[in-house]
């Protein structure tokens, strides 16, 4: 059974439709990649699994729909989401955004904090500096360790990479894998940047206006001559 | 001197517990709630009912207002704010006219004439050559405590990270499990009864009038404007700014002007520092 299914998902911004009959399927342990340009929908639909835009179709995880449940129940069924924009909260420590992020799992405070620092050491080192202050690459490793103290199974990551130096996203895609080999974590990422997702993703989605135009690993992705040369490279 | 200086302390604990649940909403819930004045006339006019015209023991009728206050401020975030929501405009026309059909309520119920509240401690101590009631002294006490237990429970605690978090960024929030909605409703029944145990404290400070729910509203935003909105700290310092200004002008002045340096104050700073004093537009 797919850990995270959509069916035919339509999501709308008011009137206007955003995604269009959107199907896809994560496996348990999986990492899977959206690839797409800028407006393409990858974070409408990463949105939309987490509630937050008006749908239709199902989205199912464990085989169970989640579409009528609020975000923070989202979250408590096991959901953990780092967006492209942060969505920090600029006033507050490190440690305190962290522990906003554990507000439903109180529980697995301690251990979850200590793979949190374990995976960055840097947001243990900084953890009483104001998030305001860090830098587009720390406020990354917060956003992802705000989302790891809500002990995720699946965890949803929204364009990790974008504006940030590339030995910052070296370091970004390491803690990716090592969340999925150590933790057992399913992840679902968003790129614009193909090569970066090939480096994690077993299997890439490629999102065009809200459509879903290809699916297939990354060889079988490779072989396609018009997707090779918009999103892959020559 | 002495005697400025202590009931500009009293005045000043007072006036930071009239402003607290109203920066509170402010900041989380992003409301400027007009009518929180009215939190003040209901837990004033529940009180002298129900200690004073039925007799219940103050502490109870102290707790009764409190927790009608706490009602209201639920009810009307439900029925009136959140259908409302992301209308400011419409929240504040709302609000306002909500606080001026409750006083219409109360001149319906007992009359548009003041009535004496007496005092929820009687007594008067001399301190330091300066005559001080145990009541003031009681709700400065009171209102202290209130605001060291609110300042612990919004840095220190589960809820009052999520007040933060909801007051800086609300996706932020629900992405973390934290329900926005159910904290805003939270932070309405604390308002509610904050202003309602304020209101017990000023309406016996001054009287109980149909129209005392004004003043404090022109206190509570005066605090907030010149505090800066979400600052618990800040609207402890300026609550005692103002305080001290108004016994000062009172006493040395003319009390004429007892609330014109204060509106003085307001637009020099919108001025100035928009942003207020200590604000920074989040909860802190």
């Amino acid at each position: 059974m797919a850990f995270l299914e959509l069916k035919s998902l339509n999501a709308f911004y008011g009137k206007a439709q955003a995604l269009h009959d959107v199907s896809l399927h994560v496996k348990p342990g999986e990492i899977i990649a959206i690839v797409g340009a800028n407006g393409a929908g990858k974070s409408t639909l990463l949105d939309s699994v987490m509630g937050m835009t008006t749908t239709t179709g199902d989205i199912l995880m464990e085989g169970k729909s989640i579409n009528q449940l609020s975000t923070a129940e989202i979250v408590q069924s096991g959901v953990g989401y780092a967006p492209e924009r942060f969505n920090l909260f600029p006033y507050m420590s490190v440690r305190d955004n962290l522990l906003v992020g554990a507000y439903t799992s109180r529980e697995s405070i301690e251990s979850n904090l200590a793979i949190v620092h374990k995976l960055f050491p840097k947001l243990k080192e900084r953890q009483h500096q104001e998030t305001s202050t860090q830098s587009g690459g720390e406020r990354q490793m917060v956003s992802l360790g705000r989302a790891l103290m809500t002990s995720p199974r699946l965890l949803l990551v929204d364009e990790p990479t974008i504006g940030l130096a590339p030995k910052v996203c070296g370091e970004i895609a390491v803690a990716l894998k090592r969340m999925c080999d150590e933790l057992g974590a399913t992840i679902v990422i968003t790129e614009q940047n193909a090569n970066f997702a090939m480096t994690l993703a077993s299997r890439l989605y490629v999102l065009e206006s809200g459509v879903v135009k290809a699916e297939g690993t990354v060889d079988e992705l490779r072989g396609d001559a018009r997707l090779t040369e918009a999103y892959f490279g020559a | 001197m002495m005697q400025i200086v202590i009931q500009g302390l009293l005045l000043s604990g007072l006036y930071a517990l009239i402003a607290m649940g109203f920066t509170l909403i402010f900041s989380v819930g992003r409301v400027l709630n007009l009518a929180y004045g009215a939190y003040l006339l209901i837990g004033g006019y529940v009180y002298f009912t129900v200690s004073q015209t039925f007799g219940v023991p103050k502490p109870i009728g102290l707790l009764i207002a409190a927790t009608v206050g706490c009602a209201v401020g639920l009810l009307k975030y439900r029925f009136l704010v959140k259908p409302l929501k992301g209308d400011h405009v419409a929240v504040e026309i709302s609000t306002l006219i909500l606080a001026v059909v409750l006083q219409a309520g109360v001149v319906f119920l007992y009359g548009d004439s003041s009535k004496i509240l007496l005092p929820i401690v009687p007594g008067v101590i001399q301190v330091a050559g300066a005559s001080v009631t145990y009541n003031l002294l009681a709700a400065t006490i009171a209102s202290w405590a209130i605001l060291i237990g609110l300042y612990i429970i919004v840095r220190k605690t589960h809820i009052g990270r999520a007040m933060q978090a909801v007051s800086m960024d609300n996706k932020g929030a629900a992405i973390s499990g934290v329900d926005p909605d159910k904290i805003n409703m939270f932070t309405w029944g604390l308002s509610g009864t904050l202003g309602a145990i304020a209101g017990v404290f000023f309406a016996s400070y001054t009287q109980l009038h149909p129209a005392m729910w004004v003043a404090p509203l022109i206190i509570a935003v005066a605090v907030v404007i010149v505090g800066g909105i979400g600052s618990i700290i800040g609207t402890l310092i300026v609550a005692h700014i103002i305080g001290f200004m108004e016994i000062i002008s009172v006493a040395l002045i003319a009390p004429e002007l007892r609330g014109v340096f204060t509106m003085i104050l307001i637009i020099a700073v919108l001025l100035i520092r928009p942003q207020g004093l200590f604000g920074r537009e989040e909860l802190q």
